[in-house]
């Protein structure tokens, strides 16, 4: 009974937040809301770091060894859902921060890969 | 049956929740008070509705005709026997007043007396591990910052000690909040709260209150991108096409490439009839690498409604001046 609660509250949660999610969603009409624009700066703030880290030429070598073109690593990237980027946001708080250069990349291609792995690009963690 | 449903999270909303507490505090010290807004009315709580009976402090402070009463259908929970603090920020924006969270220190709330507002707070009454939530009213301090006055349940003037008063506080995580008049300014303002509050406004279709909100916004702070934006897309909204350019304009001056603003300007230059250079603009805005998928939808829509547009005005009427 309980847990039938639960679930169904989960699920009422899970409505609400969609539908928040699909209201700041730009429409087919042509005037973008405040709020979409605030929605919008808030996402390219998180992905900015991982865009620019996709331009550097050591995280691409880095890419290209792993069989990955970083062109279509930033074209993934760009169309990543909001909950798609919260979830991998989660994934980097999780990552050990500082390092050296060295772990810097190995970082960023990590995550890159992570972000493959989620959109169903590669599966090299799935396989592991 | 709403109770049941109230149930899973009631683990959640026991963080949230407040219920009523008397506290009795220790006869102060008769300081004599630098700051009192003795002119904020007051209303006795009854029983455990001390949100109902402080937000109605706050509105009618503000100038709005209500009573405790009317407000407790909006904000009391009867099962819990208290408030939630976002079910005053939304019973706040449907009495016409804007709400705004005062960063966490005792000098905003200090600003605000200065600037004439009474300050809504919650504090804990009890202990860490047996909270007793409590709304109240701060109206004033004494001369040498060791009292804290306050509306709170059935007194009408209470005087805690400053210390006594910051650790019942502390313990919301020093929730505070006021409401403004739309076009008010908090003392303290923080532009980017502010701005996200107007653009709940905006959501919720309050043009004319949110339109106020954005103009003190620009007049304020001018250079601020989101306060442009909100301007020109509340003047769009009550037709006032060639006031909401202005505004469009101004944020591209700011943000040359800024995708929102060249397909909002785009939108509104059609609206005015000047159909070339608004397709010009919304060429620019999707010639722009990694454009999120949502704002290339939105421009390729307005890309075709333009499109299909008459070009109706002068090319000197559309002109623009001094845009980039």
């Amino acid at each position: 009974m309980q847990s039938r609660l639960l679930k169904r509250s989960l699920i009422a949660l899970l409505v609400t937040q969609s539908v928040a999610l699909a209201t700041v969603q730009p429409a087919a009409a042509a005037l973008i809301s405040t709020e979409s624009a605030l929605t919008l700066e808030q996402r390219q703030s998180r992905l900015a770091p991982l865009q620019q880290a996709l331009a550097r030429a050591d995280v691409q070598a880095k890419l290209i060894e792993k069989g990955v073109d970083p062109q279509a690593a930033a074209a993934r990237i760009a169309n990543l859902s909001d909950a798609e980027i919260a979830s991998i946001q989660q994934q980097i708080d999780q990552l050990p921060a500082g390092g050296d250069g060295l772990f810097a990349v190995l970082g960023i291609v990590f995550i890159v890969l992570l972000i493959l792995d989620f959109v169903g690009a590669t599966n090299v963690f799935r396989s592991v | 049956m709403s109770a049941l449903r109230w149930r899973p999270l009631g683990a959640l909303l026991l963080l949230w929740l407040a219920g009523c507490t008397q506290w009795s505090p220790p006869a102060g010290t008769a300081a004599s008070p630098t700051l009192e807004l003795s002119a904020t009315p007051f209303f006795p709580q009854a029983r455990y509705q001390c949100g109902p009976a402080a937000l109605a402090t706050l509105l009618v402070d503000a100038g709005v005709e209500t009573t405790p009463d009317q407000l407790a259908p909006q904000v009391y929970l009867p099962q819990r026997a208290g408030s939630l603090q976002p079910e005053l920020i939304a019973a706040s924006r449907r009495a016409g007043r804007i709400p705004y969270r005062l960063d966490p220190h005792w000098s905003a709330i200090e600003a605000e007396l200065a600037a004439g507002r009474p300050v809504l707070v919650l504090q804990n009454l009890g202990f860490s591990f047996w909270p007793r939530w409590h709304y109240a009213v701060v109206i004033g301090h004494d001369a040498r910052h060791e009292g804290v006055i306050l509306r709170s349940g059935t007194e009408r003037r209470q005087r805690l000690p400053m210390r006594q008063f910051l650790y019942s506080w502390q313990q919301s995580d020093h929730w505070a909040l006021v409401v403004l008049k739309p076009g008010e300014l908090p003392a303290n303002v923080d532009s980017t709260r502010y701005l996200a509050e107007l653009a709940v406004w905006e959501r919720q279709g309050r043009n004319t209150a949110a339109l106020r909100g954005y103009l003190a916004a620009v007049e304020r702070w001018p250079d601020q991108p989101t306060a442009r934006l909100g301007a020109g897309n509340m003047l769009h909204a009550r037709g006032d096409h060639a006031a909401a350019a202005q505004q469009y304009r101004a944020l591209l001056r700011l943000r040359p490439e800024d995708p929102v603003a060249l397909n909002n300007l785009a939108d509104t230059l059609a609206q005015l009839g000047c159909r070339d250079q608004a397709l010009t603009l919304i060429e620019r805005g999707l010639r722009q690498p990694a454009l999120a998928p949502a704002v290339r939808d939105t421009m390729v829509a307005t890309r075709a409604e333009i499109s299909a547009r008459p070009a109706t005005a002068a090319a000197t009427e559309c002109a623009a001046p001094a845009a980039p």
